[in-house]
């Protein structure tokens, strides 16, 4: 059995009485392990289609299970990281990363281990006590991150969560990222992660799901074959030949709908 | 010890001496039996508006949180608020003193009648802060406070009241000078042609002045303005300059003292002061309300006036009681009177409205301008205007007489009161035009009248008609209080809504009366607003400029 199974999901909203299909009939599997990319162009559903899995939003029609059951709400084995980060402003570093597992009730003595851990682990121990306006873009995302991992959940959401940074801040934190997800100490082993970036997706994952816009349907379901780590392979036709070929079934679905 | 922790305290104290000497100079110099009470009234006076905030805070803050987190509270109880923000202080005064009396005989009832006329004043801007605060909570955050599962009372402490803060200071800002503004009228209540005075700096006031003793008056009323101007430098503007500087930054924890630069924090509070007006206003006025919210709104308002009209007819409100109430020679005079309380209002208008489009202009043009007013704002935001009154009736009543110089009395008021909005929002909108937009009007050679036309107009515009709206507000206030004169020889009065409105509910105890008169007010008001500032407001959306 699948990790995750995305069963023919459905969203739509209702624009000046006529309804748009946000998301149409979506249908995938994730399995344990995997470094999943959702790619599409910008405001098609990926994010929605991504809250769904949170459980931050119902569908319309369809079911995401987890384990085999039904995701309903948002819980703590799947856990999320977002492009505006979504730090609370008024708390600090150390407070930001423990509020969440405060809130699954774990021990003041345990959450405050596990949060300096993870703190630690993005590298972010000097911060601790820092407030978000304090840090820098990057700096804010990795403690999204560090506050995602220490409730040790199973599956990483990540809504375009390189998109509100810099290149090169992207770029290093891309790494780090990839690192906590091969390291085999760590609980959280999947990853979903939505982006606009096809690059960024060829390099990260291990598949990549293409969706097209209104309605956002599954064009593609691309396996990625180029060997980890891929830092070498970044300029490598291989890697344009995936990079091109994705751009390509995008471009042409878009002529397409624009055409009709 | 923290440098600018150290300048805070040296400063603090200079301030503190300076009020002290200003105690002690007048305690020494009046000979007026009261003034020894001095320290005592102002006591008193604190003691009041500081519980009525506290009051304030604690219901706007409650029932912001409730409005916000549930659509069916918010469905009745904002539209509801609305109307009754709309509605003048000082005209429900006299009903809120009868019931209040009637339960709570002598000085107690008239102590909460006080706090309570206070409380009208101060709650709206907090509440309504709140409210626009809760909503501006950024997207990602909701999301993020959703994903980690942070709800119920978890959400409150950790998301709502952290984000409400700035907010919260802010309208309390407000109220607190709202608060002095009305403590003048608050503090001398008039009861069945009685005249009562709670121990306080405004009633010592109003005191002095109805006495003649304008010296007296006046050296009090530069007593308050020192005292507000005090409390405001050390407390509200370090405060808000602690939440502004960076949106969110926590309080206290940081160095939260920096006097470096009293200038700019000034001119920063004078910046967030507009731009929490404009989200109150939005958040109270521009909503949207369905007709079934509205009627619904207006439906609750008329039942609490219907409940406190019958506990104060003790029950024995019928039809006949009403009837004679309301079929009272001076009722024919309602629309005659109604026409000249309009003329002065608009006259008033129309005097703040030039002068403030001028001002507006040379500010645009001249950058230097506009900061030189940033201590006027400062020093004028402290002084409540309310208490000139009847300082300015005893000196123009000496060059025009009696009747005519409480007229002019009136007009003046008038205008300074909403002249003070229009052009605070005037600059507030010159400020926020953009370099860009200076830049193409030079690029392309506007120059004079055509500058103003196509620049500086049509960018003051929306700033000109939200300081409109606010101006009347404030106006409908000002000009019930000043229609009427209570003096020793005899009282005096220029015939007006106002002026009904005192008589009858005060002098006579005819609370239907009374009522009656607000809901004719409050349905100008009200109708002003829907076909002239809504209007004009719709029309003008498409000047706004991005600040």
């Amino acid at each position: 059995m699948a990790l995750l199974e995305v069963k023919d999901v459905t969203k739509s909203f209702i624009n000046d009485n006529k309804r748009i299909y946000v998301i149409d009939d979506i249908d995938f599997k994730v399995d344990k392990d995997e470094f999943l990319a959702i790619v599409g162009p910008s405001g098609c559903g990926k994010s929605t289609l991504l809250r769904i899995i949170g459980g931050l939003e119902r569908p319309d029609m369809g079911e995401v299970l987890f384990h085999g059951k039904p995701v309903l709400a948002p819980t703590q084995e799947i856990t999320m990281i977002f492009q505006q980060f979504g730090l609370l402003p008024w708390k600090t570093v150390l407070e930001n990363v423990e509020l969440p597992l405060e809130i699954h009730g774990i021990d003041k003595k345990t959450r405050r281990e596990r949060a300096l851990r993870f703190i630690k682990d993005v590298e972010l121990e000097d911060f601790k006590g820092a407030y978000p306006y304090e840090l820098s873009g990057g700096m804010k995302q990795r403690v999204g991150i560090a506050r995602a991992l220490a409730l040790q959940p199973e599956i990483l959401l990540m809504d375009e969560p390189f998109s509100s940074l810099d290149a090169l801040t992207a770029e290093s934190l891309r790494k780090e990222v990839l690192d906590i997800w091969a390291d085999k100490i760590n609980v959280t082993d999947t990853f979903i992660m939505v982006t606009h970036s096809i690059d960024e997706a060829v390099f990260m994952a291990d598949r990549v799901i293409v969706v097209s816009c209104r309605p956002g349907r599954i064009i593609a379901d691309v396996k990625i074959d180029i060997p980890r780590p891929r830092y070498g392979h970044q300029r490598s036709k291989k890697f344009y030949g995936y990079v091109d070929k994705i751009k390509a079934m995008i471009t042409k679905k878009n002529n397409n709908h624009s055409s009709k | 010890m923290k440098k600018s922790f150290k300048r805070y305290l040296v400063s603090f104290f200079i301030g503190l001496v300076f009020l002290i000497v200003l105690y002690i100079a007048i305690m020494n110099n009046v000979k007026n039996p009261e003034v020894k009470f001095l320290p005592y009234y102002t006591f008193r006076t604190l003691l009041r508006i500081t519980v009525t905030l506290v009051v304030s805070v604690v219901f706007g803050v409650s029932f912001g949180i409730l409005v916000s987190m549930s659509k069916k509270a918010s469905m009745i109880i904002t539209p509801t608020f609305n109307i009754m923000q709309s509605i003048p202080i000082l005209g429900y005064f006299p009903a809120v003193i009868i019931l209040f009396i009637s339960f709570f005989p002598g000085i107690l009832g008239m102590e909460l009648a006080s706090v309570f006329l206070l409380f009208t004043s101060m709650v709206w801007a907090i509440f309504f802060g709140v409210v626009g605060a809760i909503k501006s909570i950024p997207l990602n955050i909701i999301d993020a406070a959703k994903a980690f599962n942070i709800k119920g009372f978890k959400f409150i402490t950790n998301i709502i009241i952290p984000a409400i803060i700035p907010a919260l200071i802010s309208g309390s800002i407000l109220a607190w000078c709202d608060g002095w503004f009305f403590m003048i009228a608050a503090e001398s209540i008039t009861y069945a042609g009685e005249t009562h005075n709670l121990p306080g700096l405004g009633s010592f006031l109003a005191k002095s002045a109805y006495a003649n003793d304008t010296n007296l008056a006046i050296l009090i009323l530069v007593l308050i303005t020192a005292i507000v101007l005090f409390i405001n430098h050390f407390t509200w503007h370090r405060l808000m300059e602690k939440v502004s500087s960076t949106g969110y930054m926590p309080l206290f924890r940081l160095g939260m003292f920096d006097l470096k630069n009293e200038k700019k924090v000034v001119r920063r509070n004078f910046k967030l002061h507009f731009k929490f007006r404009q989200k109150v206003l939005s958040e109270s006025k521009y909503r949207g309300y369905s007709l079934k919210q509205k009627i619904i709104a207006v439906a609750i308002v008329v039942l609490i006036f219907l409940v406190v009209l019958y506990t104060i007819y003790k029950g024995m409100l019928d039809l006949r009681i009403i009837k004679k109430s309301l079929f009272v020679p001076e009722a024919a005079n309602i629309p005659i009177f109604t026409f000249f309380t309009l003329s002065r209002l608009t006259i008033a208008y129309m005097i703040s409205l030039g002068f403030a489009i001028f001002m507006g202009v040379l500010a645009a043009e001249h950058k230097k301008f506009a900061t030189f007013f940033y201590p006027i704002y400062d020093i004028g935001q402290a002084i409540p205007i309310l208490a000139l009154f009847p300082i300015l009736f005893v000196y123009l009543s000496k060059i025009f007489g009696g009747t005519l110089g409480l007229e002019i009395t009136g007009i003046v008021m008038l205008v300074m009161d909403m002249i003070w909005y229009m052009f605070l929002n005037v600059v507030a909108a010159v400020k926020s035009i953009p370099e860009e937009t200076r830049e193409v009007s030079k690029i392309f050679g506007f120059k004079g009248i055509k500058r103003i036309r196509h620049i500086i107009l049509p960018a003051i515009l929306p700033a000109l008609i939200t300081g409109s709206l606010l101006s009347w507000g404030t106006g409908w206030n000002t000009i019930i209080f000043s229609e009427y004169m209570p003096q020793q020889g005899g009282d005096l009065h220029v015939n007006g809504l106002g002026y009904l409105l005192s008589i009858e509910g005060y002098k006579k105890g005819n609370t239907i009366m009374l009522v009656f008169i607000l809901f004719i007010i409050s349905t100008i008001i009200i109708l002003m607003e829907k076909f002239i500032w809504d209007k004009l407001l719709s029309k003008t959306k498409k000047y706004e400029l991005e600040a």
